[in-house]
């Protein structure tokens, strides 16, 4: 077996001191990978990606991603983890007064000291790539919720990073779309081995993309396998969740 | 002649990007170009979107300049890579062209009448739905004029009175030397009691609800806008103007009057602190000699101005707030705009006034 790229000891969690929100989580997510995680609204994986990225610390269990554990690393350690990472937040978090351009320049500015022209190519090919090439000068609020999706996938990419987080890609989207973007997922996954962990809902799309399923129920995993184990899994939820 | 020949490292990508292209693109942009370029992939283990950007963009500028660009010993894998991240599009090379200087004038004043004629048109609707909706409160959202009246008029109270009492203090404070030369204490009771009433009190009582509730007014309509709320509304058969603008529309033009009354007061009690202090005028005199020299003229400038800024300040922050675009971001701009140009037009308004009733 491979070593995984993160892994999730334990992990217990939540808003308030009171209402554990992650239960005792395990999970163990392996490189260049696709990852899909399903469960109900509200059950917490939104709250599971921001213990990954660093947003938010565990009450209990450790967090290891890339061979580190989160919770004994300093600022420079981490910021270099971060730089491995792209995240797509649900909601997209493009910055609403620059250009959809100026957003995807941010990391890349940020990051590489690489010249205007080429910091430029790569825009307009990350955004060819989520099919957003018409997109480049437009402010996020001329953008439709679907496009806004892209733009921020766009950004998150703007690295090629190693680990691409993304919270529900295809929400909002039409199944045209979505199904060019798992193309793409496939494609960075293959070409630049990139590890892939999607939220999502998308039966059609978990059945194209997905190495393995992770089923959150009520902040605790109730399955965690290779899709073709999900897709034969006796469990309810799983089964009617695929039917 | 020869081609050029180079040699790629062995990762092409964000870290040796710029190492690769800078060279090569001196090379093809310069004097002397050669007429083919191999590019030797002959060592090329990986390469990232930042490596097959410096290959695209390279192949992009050679065509512009009529040279070739060669791909020698490409790996399967690279290839495939090149090609996930190639741009397809045509980029567009059309520049936005500037417009002339007269269109320009041309299109800012065609702009400037259409704002003059949506501000006449919502200002018309605004009167129109005023008094429609006082026969029916059902059109308006329940309890909101009352809500808003606290909320504009009597919170403002505390902060309204505090500042027109340090400028009826300082009216009289600067006067009192020059007064006191001739012997005139006790007309500082005119000069404060007609600077207040006739003009500072209505204008700070003015600039203060404009920073305060007209901001607060297009803030809270331009959120509705940006977040569907209004929309909704709409959709629900509510018209947002006498539900949402209305109330506020009376809430402001009952207050602002009232505001302005009390601000007068604390601005002349400003006065007579100084005079009881500075020049030994006791208060009766003081309050008699306010008395004597107040016409109705007077009074009434003070309250005729207070309703015409009223109307300014709410006709100003509903404009603004129904004209947002974008998302948050507007509301912030909207904002901002709202304050400045109602306290620029209250001033307006004030000079106006004061034109038309004072100049002989
Ligand atoms: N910032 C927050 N403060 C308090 N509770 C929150 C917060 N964000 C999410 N929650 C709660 O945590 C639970 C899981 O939320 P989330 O992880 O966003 O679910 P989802 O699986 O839909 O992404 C929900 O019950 C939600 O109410
Ligand atoms: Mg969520």
């Amino acid at each position: 077996m491979q070593t995984p790229i993160i892994e999730i000891k334990n992990l217990s969690s939540g808003y308030e001191e009171d209402v554990l929100i992650l239960k005792d989580v395990n999970l163990t997510i392996y490189p260049n990978q696709i990852t899909t995680i399903l469960g109900t609204s509200g059950c917490g994986k939104t709250t599971l990606l921001k213990h990954l990225i660093g947003l938010l610390t565990p009450l209990e269990g450790e967090l290891i991603v890339l061979g580190k554990n989160l919770a004994q690393i300093d600022e420079n350690e981490m910021n270099s983890i971060l730089r491995k990472m792209g995240v797509l937040f649900q909601n997209g978090a493009l910055l609403n007064s620059i250009s959809v351009a100026e957003n995807i320049a941010i990391p890349l500015e940020q990051h590489t000291s690489l010249s205007k022209d080429l910091i430029e190519h790569l825009i307009r090919i990350k955004l060819e790539l989520v099919g957003l090439s018409h997109a480049y000068h437009l402010l996020p609020s001329e953008l439709s919720g679907g496009m806004r999706k892209r733009a921020a996938l766009a950004r998150a990419l703007a690295l090629d990073p190693q680990i691409l987080f993304a919270d529900e890609p295809s929400a909002g989207l039409d199944p045209v779309t979505t199904a060019a973007l798992d193309h793409l997922l496939i494609s960075l996954q293959k070409q630049l081995g990139m590890t892939v962990v999607v939220v999502t809902h998308e039966v059609n799309s978990i059945r194209r993309i997905a190495d393995r399923v992770v089923y959150l129920d009520n902040g605790q995993i109730l399955f965690s396998g290779t899709l073709d184990e999900a897709l034969q899994s006796p469990l309810p939820q799983l089964q009617s969740f695929f039917s | 002649m020869e081609p050029y020949s180079f040699e790629l490292p062995e990762t092409l990508d964000f870290h040796s990007a710029e190492s690769v292209y800078r060279p090569l693109q001196m090379l093809i942009s310069g004097e002397k170009p050669p007429s083919a370029i191999v590019l030797d992939f002959k060592r090329v283990k990986s390469l990232d979107s930042a490596g097959a950007a410096v290959v695209d963009r390279l192949q992009k500028i050679a065509e512009q300049k009529n040279i070739t660009l060669i791909r020698q010993n490409l790996a399967e894998s690279i290839s495939q890579t090149l090609q996930l991240f190639q741009l397809q599009e045509q980029q567009s090379t059309k520049k936005e062209e500037k417009p002339l200087f007269l269109e320009k004038v041309g299109d800012t004043g065609f702009s400037l009448l259409h704002s003059l004629g949506n501000l006449v048109l919502l200002l018309s609707n605004m009167m129109y739905w005023s008094f429609i909706a006082f026969f029916k409160p059902g059109l308006r959202r329940k309890d909101e004029v009352i809500h808003q009246s606290l909320n504009i008029g009597a919170n403002a109270l505390g902060i309204v009175g505090l500042i027109s009492f340090l400028i009826g203090f300082v009216l009289a404070l600067q006067s009192a030397a020059q007064l006191q030369l001739y012997g005139a204490n006790i007309y500082v009771a005119d000069l404060v009691a007609l600077a207040m009433i006739s003009e500072m009190g209505p204008l700070i009582t003015a600039i203060m609800v404009a920073g305060r509730s007209g901001s607060a007014i297009a803030a809270e309509i331009a959120t509705m806008q940006v977040s569907e709320e209004i929309d909704a509304l709409k959709v629900m058969g509510i018209d947002p103007l006498p539900y949402l603008v209305v109330p506020k529309v009376y809430a402001i033009t009952m207050t602002l009057p009232l505001l302005t009354m009390f601000a007068n007061a604390l601005g002349i009690m400003g006065g007579m602190l100084i005079g009881y202090t500075y020049l030994d005028i006791e208060i009766l005199p003081f309050y008699n000699e306010v008395l004597s020299v107040l016409r109705y003229k007077e009074v009434f400038i003070s309250l005729l101005k207070s309703f015409v800024f009223a109307w300014i300040i709410i006709v100003t922050g509903t404009y603004f707030g129904f004209k947002v675009k974008g998302g948050a971001e507007g509301v912030g701009r909207v904002t901002t705009a709202s304050v400045v140009f109602s306290i620029f037009w209250v001033i307006v308004a004030d000079s106006i006034i004061g034109l038309l009733f004072y100049f002989r």
